[in-house]
């Protein structure tokens, strides 16, 4: 989005935008109507921005939040391990069998 | 909103990793180390898994709050269910070792109902503020973590009951005398 010089004067406003991996450049206009339709870009471009930090702020506390579970989850898996291998198991590929009795002291 | 004071204390982090790095040795055949982790399961296990229950427990009742929105009434709602859902789960007479599965399963569902509810939310005709495409996305992916989450610590305790069914942690050995008279 951006004005544009022309070769025989005067500036002319443009926005661009993706279409199809493609590029398109729509020309707006020139004079009151490119100022008006920039003001209209740049305010919406604003809202944007605060509705994406916004966003970004609420999904971190979701995070932070979220975050003692994954730590106690851990160590719940921990403690877990800890009891089968000690009840003398051990894991093979995911799976949890007993270790033969030569193994076991 | 502070979570430091849920976070696990300096100390059972210290005993927790103690008790990892003895299971790794102990599953790569050091006898010793699995001597060492029987005794460490034996006498310092316990503690640490009570303080995880009791971290499991605390930690519910601020994610019920979070979900209730600051109705008190839905927030007691919401922490009695998960407790009773918690104490269902942990059946009769649990190890500390269950009940703590049980915890864990139990927070865990009410993060995935508090998930839930914000998708339904976002999703409301009500909502004239609907997300972003990006943001819906990075929700949905958090959701499908926290449901794999849950999913697995119930397979988990299933897996954790299957197995200790088949080592009886006591063994009990009765000796019956016959008296004089039953002898012919």
């Amino acid at each position: 989005m951006g004005w544009e010089t022309r070769e025989r004067g005067g500036t002319y406003y443009t926005r661009s935008r993706q279409e199809n991996g493609r590029v398109l450049r729509e020309y707006v206009g020139a004079g009151l109507i490119g100022e008006l339709s920039a003001e209209a870009d740049r305010i919406d471009r604003e809202r944007r921005e605060v509705e994406k930090l916004k966003e970004k702020q609420d999904f971190e506390r979701l995070a932070t939040l979220a975050a003692p579970i994954l730590e106690l989850s851990e160590a719940a898996d921990i403690l877990t391990r800890a009891h089968l291998i000690a009840a003398g198991y051990h894991c093979h590929k995911g799976e949890w069998r007993k270790v033969r009795e030569h193994y076991s002291t | 909103m502070s979570t430091t004071a849920l976070e696990l204390s300096g100390d059972v982090k210290e005993r927790i990793r103690e008790l990892r790095a003895l299971s790794d040795k102990a599953e790569g055949g050091d006898k010793e180390a699995r001597r060492e982790l029987r005794r460490a399961v034996r006498e310092s296990a316990p503690e640490v898994i009570a303080r995880c229950s009791d971290t499991a427990r605390t930690y519910r009742r601020l994610l019920a709050e979070t979900a209730s929105g600051g109705d008190m009434l839905v927030k007691e709602a919401i922490s009695e269910r998960a407790t009773m859902l918690a104490e269902e789960v942990a059946g009769e007479n649990p190890t500390p070792l269950e009940v703590l599965l049980a915890e864990r399963i139990a927070s865990l569902w009410v993060l995935v109902e508090l998930l839930e509810a914000l998708h339904a939310a976002y999703f409301s005709r009500h909502n004239t503020n609907r997300p972003t495409v990006t943001y819906l996305l990075q929700m949905v992916k958090f959701q499908e973590s926290a449901n794999r989450r849950y999913l697995s610590a119930i397979r988990e305790l299933a897996r954790v009951r299957k197995l200790q069914s088949n080592t009886p942690a006591v063994q009990v050995n009765t000796q019956i005398n016959l008296g004089a008279g039953e002898r012919h």
